[in-house]
């Protein structure tokens, strides 16, 4: 029993002082080593944001309003617009961009008004969603327009009110073309 | 029997992850951005036109605040003999706050004279109008055409601008004495229209 012990033991340090040899620099034979820059991942990137604080009414004839005290009458047709610039950058960045439309707080008879949009073009061209880098950034120009019909009748709407509340706008990254996968 | 429980608590693990994934989904979106316009609120004008009688100076909405048409009484002065004529007026003054070109035309229907407490002096009154600048021309000055039933039109009363009807009222000159001292009432119903002040918005 005692012998057994002891020759395990012996055993023991043997294979230790064996992989303490193996660890050694010092037996090495020849090598070489060599060197690779994979380089450096950028992200790319995507935003929308207004080009400017506040967007533009503007009236049948084209000139500019202000519509905080601006009051419509029948036969009125106003025109609201807001750029929006668009940034997309990415090898294989897609993106859609949608409006979440209007849920205004109506004062006006819904017959005697005619409210389109946001209607969206990049100049005079709808957007064709998926949009795409560019190489610079893209101006989206939101559209809406209210007409109060000139079919309306007697004083009815007079001292009406029509809000728009807020009109969203969201972008979103879609996958486009090979080599991205969405995750499921 | 040992190796049985560690299996059964793997598995068990294994279970929890992918229910613990599949409830989150919605978290691998690719990315978003979004921005949000505040178009603001449109507000329609008033449709304001105001009357003043002349020469009883009267004043009041064409509309009231109820919505029904106000009544002017114009209570010219004078009496009528036979042959005579006497003189009203109304100013009409188009006092909307639009925004934009807000352009009406004013018309004065054709009038009714109607009889006071039985009298028969109606059938001897007739009743002339015509437009003019200013109240001052509501006088014997002038030609007075007479008020058919087409009525008679205004010219058209820019966005704070006024228009004058003069109203002249005769007594036929073969008026008989029996009409003496009698009265009549002349009702002159007045409409305001918008005209298509919009630059091609009619």
């Amino acid at each position: 029993m005692k012998n057994s012990t002891l020759i395990k033991g012996t055993a023991a340090i043997a294979v230790g002082a064996a992989l303490l040899l193996g660890g050694g620099g010092t037996l090495a034979a020849w090598n070489a080593e060599a060197t690779a820059t994979p380089g450096t991942i950028v992200s790319g990137d995507l935003d929308v944001v207004n080009a400017t604080s506040a967007g533009v009414w503007k009236d049948r004839a084209g000139a500019t309003i202000n519509i905080a005290n601006y009051k419509v009458v029948p036969g009125d047709k106003l025109t609201y617009t807001q750029d929006l610039t668009v940034t997309l950058v990415g090898d294989k960045m897609a993106a859609n961009i949608t409006t979440t439309g209007i849920t205004p707080t109506n004062g006006f008879t819904s017959a005697n008004v005619s409210v389109t949009g946001p209607a969206l073009t990049i100049g005079t061209t709808p957007v064709s969603n998926p949009l795409t880098p560019k190489g610079s950034a893209q101006t989206v120009t939101a559209t809406i327009t209210f007409e109060f019909l000139s079919t309306t009748s007697g004083r009815a709407n007079v001292d009406a009110s029509y809000n728009f509340n807020n009109v969203a706008f969201q972008l979103q990254q879609v996958v486009a073309g090979s080599g991205l996968v969405a995750q499921s | 029997m040992r190796i049985k429980r560690p299996l059964q608590a793997a598995a068990l693990i294994a279970a929890a992850v992918l229910l613990g994934l599949l409830t989150v989904q919605g978290t691998y979106a690719l990315w978003s951005s979004s921005a949000s316009a505040a178009p603001g609120t449109v507000a329609s004008a008033s449709f304001d036109v105001a009357l003043t009688a002349v020469p009883s100076g009267q004043a009041t909405t064409m509309s009231l605040a109820s919505g029904q048409p106000a009544n002017l009484a114009i209570s010219p002065e004078g009496t009528l003999s036979p042959g005579g004529s006497v003189y009203g007026g109304v100013v009409i003054a188009n006092n909307t706050n639009a925004g934009g070109a807000f352009t009406t035309a004013v018309t004065v229907g054709p009038a009714v004279v109607s009889n006071v407490s039985g009298g028969t002096l109606a059938q001897y009154v007739t009743v002339n109008a015509k437009s003019a600048a200013s109240a001052a021309e509501c006088t014997a000055t002038g030609s007075y055409p007479p008020l058919g039933s087409a009525g008679l039109v205004s010219p058209a009363v820019a966005k704070g601008g006024s228009t004058v009807f003069c109203f002249q009222a005769s007594l036929s000159p073969s008026a008989p004495s029996t009409v003496k001292g009698q009265a009549v009432n002349i009702t002159l119903p007045l409409t305001a229209r918008q005209l298509c002040g919009v630059p091609g918005g009619c």
